[in-house]
């Protein structure tokens, strides 16, 4: 039997083996925090959720130029958190739109408590496989909405559809697709709040 | 037997009371409260905890006018959309529940033709497997233990069969899956369930109705008609035509829910802040039964959902009763209107 | 650093058996300890302390549900018997409490800091872990952890009741909206440090078996059980952190206004479950693969054989933990994926079964052939090699998209993932624990006691769970305080397999009883020629400092056959 015992060249192997098993798990933690913008990332690149696309007035006109002969069948559909006191619903429950053009959905929103509420609408559509082809040009959910007690408001969502949604073959059986919003209760989020009055400011321009 | 189990519950009961020593000892007479008078006031705490919630909702009153031929909630099949306790049916107490929408009868097909047995077949070769080294192979009949660690055949073989089972699986699986999510079509009926803690609004935005669904106590359920299971019975059904497709969406105003029929195969979670769509058809009238599946907080038991489903024809009355619309033609113009206005 | 290298010398003498060994004082053994060994023990006391409280709780369930109705959640909740809610709250914080000390603080101290605390550094014939006071840390962490939860049995979770009853998901916004009372801050907290003692001592064991290998033990010449650690030690290390990050969020989203799952704020609850799952499925296997290898230990010694197929084996149990980081979304079927999504995971789980069929096989394959004996450690083995197939082929059915629709969040999954971890991992933690008992204590328990023990377990759980299936097939949610009468009968059944089930354990403490008071003293092998691996070659119990002198494995030695020539 030969003897041999661990030495201090040990010590430094288990250092930097212990400290790369570290790192590993800090990367992971990293990774952790990093899914949020990347799930968002994520899902606003391919629709994922049923995410909805932002899209400008130049490529609206864009895709007019390839209006398709088709029609869709568009459901506007309007939630609230439990803490709103407020009542929101679409003006019409359905709308058929031409694929390509644009066109416009308004909300009604009432405030029916009596202080000034600030509210802003989370949203989806589904089936999920549409988001990626749901544009919108300009909407009410791109900012924060604040009511005075008892106000009404009319609120719109300028959107079309993308053609490309013609040559997709997994949504060919689509016939309606339903736009939903939810309005919460506003908090005031230190980061996304500014991110998002940013992003609202570049897009509802 | 039931007073055999109870001694058991005593036994364990007192076993555990002092590991738990923890919580506040209670008045030992309360215990003797009858289970009725519980659940009663049970339900009616519910309906105090669940503000917003009308509990005399307007398809109550309009019961009340059914002497006019209105609707009558339909007395649900014994057996029909419902679980089956032991007593009434020992094999459909073990079981899934029939099945009556045609994605259902499938999957039903899939697990009790193809899962099942697949699953069973395993489960029994592997424990014959066992009993067959344990006795072939133990150290009474073989002393001189071999040293074989290698055969490729057989490691190729657990390996590839496995996968071919899979295969077999998978393709039914798939198939099961896209079913499932067909798309509804344009004039599908659409209703949305929406979770609340702790009970369910039900909303037909095309027919103008909205419902609050609350479970009844046992006292009322017992009332309400031959049939109606306390836990599962609600005071306002949400009422669907059969034979045709529903466009069911579900959300949440507060927390996460799930809204679940076990007799059509259909569970969809109820997310805050966004929107669930999936298509169902229900092939027959009948009522079914069905139970929130997502952990929603204390009363997560205790909201039940109950779907009845009815002839277009009663829909349609039921829908008028409510004080809904049926949409028709005038919808159809309306859209036309509002499309001249936006392209104009 | 301190490392071990400080606390032995080369010694002179070629034996084993250190007659010199000074033991510390008793706080500062047990309180201080470096000693892998004795923070082996510790972790193994405090899993059944932590299983004792977590099966009470489960037995409160049982009891609740033995009938329909609602019996005695009012009891503990401290409420009005008519006080329903109160009730249902009390219900959930059973059921989050069940869960979190079942996983958290049962199965991984005992799996990971229990067995392989004790035993890979014997196995690879090291002195110790490689950072024995990270490893003293590690447990300490586990234990306030363990600590804040109980705490946080007693404060405020909701308006309407103490503790925290979100579940053991911990899901957005029911854990966040939902339960503003500090009970769920405590809960977190205490998965924080849990997690952060798991981390630690992931980090301890990678390090070890990566560097601390005597010579000649190469990875392919390692013991199965060590392999599965490794594997475990890779899982905690991606996985945990995951976990971290997702209950830090949820902390800040209740306290600090962050709006990480809030819809109200652009957040996703939906991401929260992505995120815990992508934790949470990989968690699955840290709990079962330390079993694995256990199993694989057992079976060749009782078989006096080598592990059929080692490679394939090791490599199944690496396959299984890639592949477990892929599947996560397979527990969130019906959150509303779209239909791709959800056929992906659907194939990619039922992958998993593939290399958990090669283990299945390759364990029969070892037997085969063999010269069995039926000690104690191998008849649990036994039983859990039958009845982690049972839970494994439920597995396949639940796997499937379209199935799941039905039984997702029934007490079919309930019966699932007990087959997989109420039988597959205690099995083989009562497997090892019965190999290994001889070996910690130097004292052997007795047979019949544990055979005994054995049947009456393995009657009492078959019977709590099996009928379980039956009530989710039916269609009964799971995490229900109270059910329609048309559940009741199958429910009694189970509530009854529940006192058999209880009744073993008196068994298993009449054991340990015995053996401590009365057991035989135990030799260096009490298994024969079978038990192959290093620890055998030390004494039992074997010296506080161990492998003075380290083994050195000779290269001709067959997968599994780790004796050092000379030993």
């Amino acid at each position: 039997m030969v003897a041999a015992t661990f030495s201090s060249d040990t010590d430094r192997k288990n250092a930097k083996t212990g400290a790369l098993a570290i790192i590993g798990a800090l990367a992971m933690l990293g990774m952790g925090y990093a899914a949020v913008p990347l799930y968002d990332l994520f899902c606003r690149v391919t629709g994922f959720g049923g995410t909805t696309q932002v899209a400008t007035e130049a490529q609206a006109n864009a895709a007019a130029s390839f209006a398709a002969t088709r029609d869709i069948s568009i459901r506007f559909d309007a939630s609230l958190s439990r803490d709103m006191p407020w009542e929101f619903a679409p003006t019409q429950s359905t709308d058929t739109v031409r694929i390509g053009q644009r066109d416009i959905a308004t909300y009604i929103a009432k405030n029916e408590s009596s202080e000034p509420i600030t509210g802003t609408a989370t949203f989806n559509v589904e089936p999920w496989q549409a988001g990626v082809y749901f544009h919108k040009i300009q909407c009410f959910c791109f900012t924060e909405q604040t009511l005075q007690p008892g106000e009404e408001v009319t609120m719109p969502v300028l959107y079309y559809i993308d053609p490309a949604i013609l040559e997709d073959d997994t949504i060919a059986d689509v016939e309606q697709i339903t736009l939903s919003y939810t309005f919460h209760r506003a908090k005031e989020p230190v980061a996304s709040a500014l991110e998002r009055s940013n992003s609202s400011s570049d897009q509802a321009s | 037997m039931r007073h055999a189990f109870k001694r058991f519950h005593l036994g364990i009961f007192a076993a555990i009371a002092a590991l738990f020593a923890f919580a506040a000892p209670q008045a030992v007479a309360a215990q003797g409260l009858d289970r009725t008078e519980v659940l009663n006031e049970a339900a009616e705490e519910i309906e105090a905890l669940t503000p917003g919630a009308p509990t005399d909702g307007t398809n109550v009153e309009a019961g009340a006018g059914e002497a006019a031929g209105g609707y009558v909630p339909m007395a649900p099949t014994p057996g029909k959309g419902m679980p089956t306790s032991y007593e009434t049916d020992p094999l459909a107490s073990m079981t899934f529940q029939d099945q009556y929408s045609q994605d259902g009868q499938y999957a039903l097909w899939m697990h009790d033709t193809i899962l099942l047995p697949v699953i069973v077949a395993i489960s029994v070769f592997v424990l014959l497997l066992l009993l067959y080294v344990m006795v072939k192979f133990n150290r009474r009949s073989n002393p001189n233990p071999s040293r074989t660690t290698h055969n490729t055949a057989i490691e190729v073989i657990w390996t590839v069969v496995p996968v071919i089972i899979l295969v077999v699986i998978a393709v039914p699986s798939i198939t099961l899956l896209a079913r499932q999510y067909e798309e509804p079509p344009e004039e599908a009926i659409t209703v949305k369930a929406v979770g609340y803690q702790w009970y369910w609004g039900y909303e037909y935005p095309d027919h103008d109705v909205e419902i609050i669904s609350n479970m009844l106590s046992q006292e009322e359920a017992v009332a309400s008609g031959e049939g109606e299971q306390f836990q599962m019975a609600v005071d306002n059904r949400m009422v669907v035509p059969a034979g045709v497709p529903i466009r069911l969406q579900t959300t949440a105003a507060d927390v996460i829910h799930a809204f679940a029929i076990p007799s059509l195969w259909f569970k969809q979670d109820a997310v805050p802040g966004r929107l669930n769509e999936r298509m169902l058809t229900i092939d027959e009238p009948g009522v079914y039964y069905g139970q929130c599946s997502e952990l929603c907080g204390a009363l997560h038991g205790f909201m039940p959902i109950t779907v009845e489903a009815l002839p277009m024809e009663e829909f349609e009355a039921w829908v008028v009763e409510q004080g809904g619309t049926i949409p028709g033609a005038e919808v159809a113009a309306d859209a036309e209107a509002t499309e001249g206005e936006a392209a104009a | 650093m301190a490392t071990t290298a400080d606390n032995f010398a080369p010694a002179a003498e070629a034996t084993h058996d250190d007659h010199h060994d000074h033991k510390p004082s008793f706080f500062a053994r047990w309180f201080m300890s470096t000693n892998h060994k004795d923070i082996g023990s510790l972790y193994l006391m405090f899993a059944i302390v932590a299983g004792i409280i977590g099966g009470a709780m489960s037995g409160v369930m049982r009891l609740e549900l033995a009938e329909p109705g609602i019996q005695y959640l009012w009891w503990f909740a401290g409420s009005d018997p008519a006080d329903i809610a109160a009730a249902g709250h009390m219900w959930n914080v059973f059921i989050t409490g069940h869960g979190l000390i079942m996983v958290f603080f049962m199965v991984m101290p005992a799996m990971i800091g229990g067995f392989g605390n004790w035993f890979v550094p014997l196995m690879i014939g090291a002195p110790d872990m490689a950072f024995p006071r990270m490893n003293n840390i590690s447990f300490w962490l586990t234990v306030v952890g363990f600590l804040s939860l109980l705490f946080s049995l007693f404060v405020p979770g909701n308006s309407i009741g103490n503790g925290a009853g979100v579940g053991w998901t911990v899901y957005a916004p029911l854990s966040t909206t939902g339960a503003p009372g500090p009970a769920v801050d405590f809960a977190i907290f205490s998965l924080h440090l849990a997690g952060a003692g798991s981390i630690l001592g992931a980090t301890n064991f990678i390090t070890t078996i990566f560097n601390m290998r005597a010579p000649g033990m190469t990875l392919h010449k390692m013991p199965l059980f060590v392999w599965s650690v490794l594997v475990t030690a890779f899982l905690l290390l991606l996985a945990l952190p995951v976990l971290a990050a997702a209950i830090t969020m949820l902390l800040t989203d209740r306290n600090f206004g962050t709006t990480f799952f809030d819809p109200a704020g652009g957040g996703d609850p939906v991401l929260y479950q992505h995120l815990f799952w992508f934790f949470g499925h990989p968690e699955v296997y840290i709990m079962i693969l330390p079993g694995f290898g256990m199993i694989s230990q057992i079976i060749a010694t009782f078989s006096r054989k080598p592990v059929f197929g080692y490679l394939g084996m090791a490599y199944a149990m690496v396959a299984i933990g890639v592949v477990g980081f892929i599947v996560w979304a397979h527990h969130m079927y019906t959150v509303g994926l779209d239909v791709n999504t959800k056929m992906y995971f659907t194939a990619a789980t039922m992958v998993i079964a593939v290399p958990t069929g090669v283990k299945i096989f390759s364990w029969i394959a070892t037997m085969w052939g063999g010269s069995m004996e039926f000690k104690s450690p191998m008849v649990w083995a036994l039983g859990f090699i039958f009845l982690f197939t049972v839970g494994g082929v439920t597995g396949v059915v639940l796997a499937n998209g379209g199935i799941d629709d039905n039984l997702h969040d029934t007490y079919y999954v309930v019966a699932h993932f007990h087959y997989v971890l109420s039988m597959g991992a205690v099995f083989s933690m009562f497997a090892g624990f019965y190999y290994w008992f001889p070996k910690m204590s130097g004292r052997m328990h007795s047979e019949l006691l544990s055979h005994l023990h054995f049947w009456v377990f393995f009657v009492g759980v078959n019977v709590i769970f099996f009928p379980q299936h039956f009530l989710g097939m039916n269609g009964m949610p799971r995490r229900y305080p109270d059910y329609p009468e048309a559940f009741a009968f199958w429910n009694q059944v189970s509530s009854f397999g529940y006192v058999i089930m209880a009744a073993s354990m008196l068994i298993f403490f009449a054991n340990l009883a015995y053996a401590f008071l009365a057991g035989k003293k135990a030799a260096n092998n009490p298994w024969g020629e079978g038990a192959t691996t290093l620890e055998w070659t030390l004494t039992s119990p074997p010296p506080y400092h161990q492998f003075e002198t380290l083994p050195v494995i000779e290269d001709h030695h067959d997968y599994h056959d780790h004796r050092p020539v000379t030993a």
